[in-house]
């Protein structure tokens, strides 16, 4: 690409990022929050996106519209400190990680995120109870499945197994807490979370949502879980699966052709400092209402991706080796 | 709003079922003839009517080889509209992967459908509405479930032919798995499995019960299945007004024994028909089809 094209293609970017910054906020509800498409009710984690797609950058967007989404998302939480999938459930969620996320930042909410981190590091899988691995134990089922029972992370719902998304939110949701929020138990459940995601990884690298092997036959790698789990674990200690599947991925993002996955995927290798690779298609291949009719998550992750100034994932200046056995350089 | 016919019928007091097998060698066939002289047949109050079709899109699958095909899924669309509905949806909420857009890419649904725009649903992602479970087959009480599927005149499971490493068989009971939105319940929905898969199963489908199936068998897959298996070819369409009893014909068809199935043999006592004597059965005969699928090791019991 000539210098005359990449100056055509920033603009057509720049322009796309604003088009889905307006969208976003022209989908904002009247009660504070945002739905997964337009005029659907309001509902947590969509609006957890759209709070740090529009307000976690050093150009943030209107502090009016940011005191309704944060007010909407406090009002949301139930009493226990967790947040629900949708209004009506009266059990919290893997969405607990993502809105304390969201709202770590924000002065008014700490009680609110201290009280979510709790709940958060309270919540231990049902899989790796001691019962649950004496049972797996007897009936052998370790043939199915190949994984180590003794690392724990987070499930999607409570009371049920570690799956790789949520654990990943989990620890990303703890790192991004003020330290004095952070329950007591936050650095042993951070420890085995980690090791948890790396015992998940798929054999060639990356990650699915968390079954490395069933069967005997090894999983195959997805973008959004490895894209995650490398996100969780960019401040962890350096280990040869993370550059592995930094390998992955960057193989992988040649042949991306969703803007979910794109957007996310072009995140995690800034977040890394790694150079990205030619693509079949870019971002500017969806316009801002393509990207809306695809979900808030997606427009919210695009115009994210697309903001050089983004507080979160941060675009790294330092480049990290992605052979299998380097470190950080 | 239809909120789905959810009334639970003994099998002794329902009329027979019928479920009609024709044969596809190839996707490259004429499936808009096909499907819409075999819908034909069956007279479904279908004219002006909102239709969701609601086929298996497991994961990401270039190869054609895990998903239903959308050869398929577009001739039935188009068969639909063509005996009269007014709009014919597409949706699915996929169990493993949250990015339903590369789903849809890497097995190029639109280029069979055209622009679908509106007409597809992430089932995973729309908009709620609880439903207490009345079957009560697992513990859970309540389901959050789409205003989509449940708000539609006429729901189409649309399986492909498929053997499951966890339940068995894969068909038009076990599609309705993907009908509960990941947004609540997570990819994988575990909360599922936590439950049983095979109540489950029934729970959904007294939930969200279709009214039609249709299951693509022309490439299926045997073993390791929903994703691991290995591709088989059966060349044939299964159609019908129960699934339960288009589920049983389909297990008849891959050789295996649909009242060795938990889930079947349950559903066979409240949501449909399992014995063949209570299957009106249409196009070719099961024996003139049969290709026997082969299963893992835990479900030898299954094989006739």
């Amino acid at each position: 690409m000539n210098a005359l094209e990449m100056l055509e293609l920033t603009k057509t970017l720049s322009t796309l990022r604003n088009d889905c910054l307006s969208l976003l906020e022209n989908l904002q509800n009247a009660d504070g929050g945002w739905g997964f498409h337009a005029s659907e009710q309001s509902r947590v984690e969509p609006t957890s996106w759209a709070v740090r797609a529009l307000f976690h950058s050093a150009e943030s967007g209107d502090p009016k519209n940011f005191r309704r989404a944060t007010d909407f998302l406090r009002s949301r939480q139930l009493p226990d400190g967790s947040w629900p999938a949708c209004a009506e459930m009266s059990a919290g969620s893997w969405i607990t990680s993502l809105t304390c996320s969201a709202l770590a930042a924000d002065p008014e909410s700490a009680k609110h995120v201290a009280a979510g981190l709790k709940w958060l590091c309270d919540d231990f899988p049902r899989d790796s109870s001691p019962w649950r691995r004496f049972v797996r134990r007897i009936r052998n089922e370790s043939r199915l499945a190949r994984q180590n029972d003794l690392y724990r992370g987070w499930g999607w719902t409570p009371k049920t197994s570690s799956w790789v998304e949520p654990t990943a939110f989990g620890l990303m949701a703890l790192r991004d807490a003020p330290a004095a929020q952070l329950p007591q138990n936050a650095p042993q459940r951070r420890e085995l979370a980690v090791a948890l995601l790396y015992d998940r990884m798929c054999p060639g690298g990356g990650w699915n949502c968390g079954n490395p092997s069933v069967y005997g036959v090894d999983g195959e790698a997805l973008v959004l879980p490895t894209c995650w789990a490398l996100l969780a674990l960019r401040e962890a200690q350096e280990n040869p699966g993370r550059a592995l599947s930094l390998a992955w991925l960057r193989k992988e993002f040649a042949k991306i052709e969703s803007a979910a996955s794109l957007a996310v995927a072009r995140m995690t290798l800034e977040n890394y400092g790694i150079e990205r690779p030619p693509t079949k298609h870019d971002l500017q291949d969806w316009s801002a209402q393509e990207l809306a009719e695809q979900g808030t998550h997606v427009l919210a992750w695009v115009s994210t991706a697309l903001n050089p100034a983004r507080l979160w994932p941060a675009v790294a200046a330092k480049s990290v080796s992605t052979s299998a056995s380097g470190g950080a350089q | 709003m239809n909120l789905r016919n959810r009334e639970l019928v003994p099998s002794f007091s329902r009329p027979a079922s019928r479920v009609m097998i024709r044969k596809a060698a190839r996707y490259e066939e004429d499936l808009l003839a096909l499907i819409y002289e075999s819908l034909t047949e069956f007279h479904l109050p279908v004219k002006d009517k909102t239709i969701l079709l609601k086929p298996n899109l497991v994961g990401l699958d270039p190869q054609g080889v895990m998903n239903t095909h959308p050869a398929v899924i577009a001739a039935t669309r188009e068969s639909f509209l063509k005996l009269g509905a007014s709009r014919v949806m597409i949706g699915d909420g996929p169990a493993l992967d949250r990015d339903t857009q590369a789903i849809l890419e890497s097995v190029r649904l639109e280029e069979f459908t055209g622009k679908l725009g509106k007409d597809f649903c992430d089932l995973n992602i729309d908009d709620l509405e609880r439903v207490q479970l009345e079957t009560r087959a697992t513990r859970l009480k309540e389901l959050f479930l789409p205003k989509t599927v449940l708000g539609v005149d006429f729901l189409v499971s649309m399986p492909k032919l498929k053997t499951h490493h966890w339940a068995g068989v894969t068909l038009s009971l076990k599609n309705m798995f993907g009908t509960v939105p990941g947004s609540c319940y997570g990819w994988p929905k575990n909360v599922l499995h936590w439950a049983g898969i095979d109540r489950s199963i029934l729970d959904i489908n007294a939930s969200a019960r279709p009214d039609f199936a249709i299951v693509d068998g022309i490439l299926g897959m045997e073993g390791n299945g929903p994703t691991q298996g290995t591709p088989k070819a059966a060349g044939v369409l299964l159609f019908g007004d129960d699934p339960v009893a288009v589920d049983s014909t389909a297990c008849r068809v891959m050789g295996l024994l649909p009242d060795k199935v938990d889930y079947l043999a349950r559903a066979g006592t409240m949501l449909g028909h399992v014995e063949t004597s209570k299957i009106q059965q249409l196009g070719e005969g099961i024996e003139a089809v049969r290709t026997p699928f082969s299963v893992l090791p835990e479900f030898t019991r299954l094989l006739a």
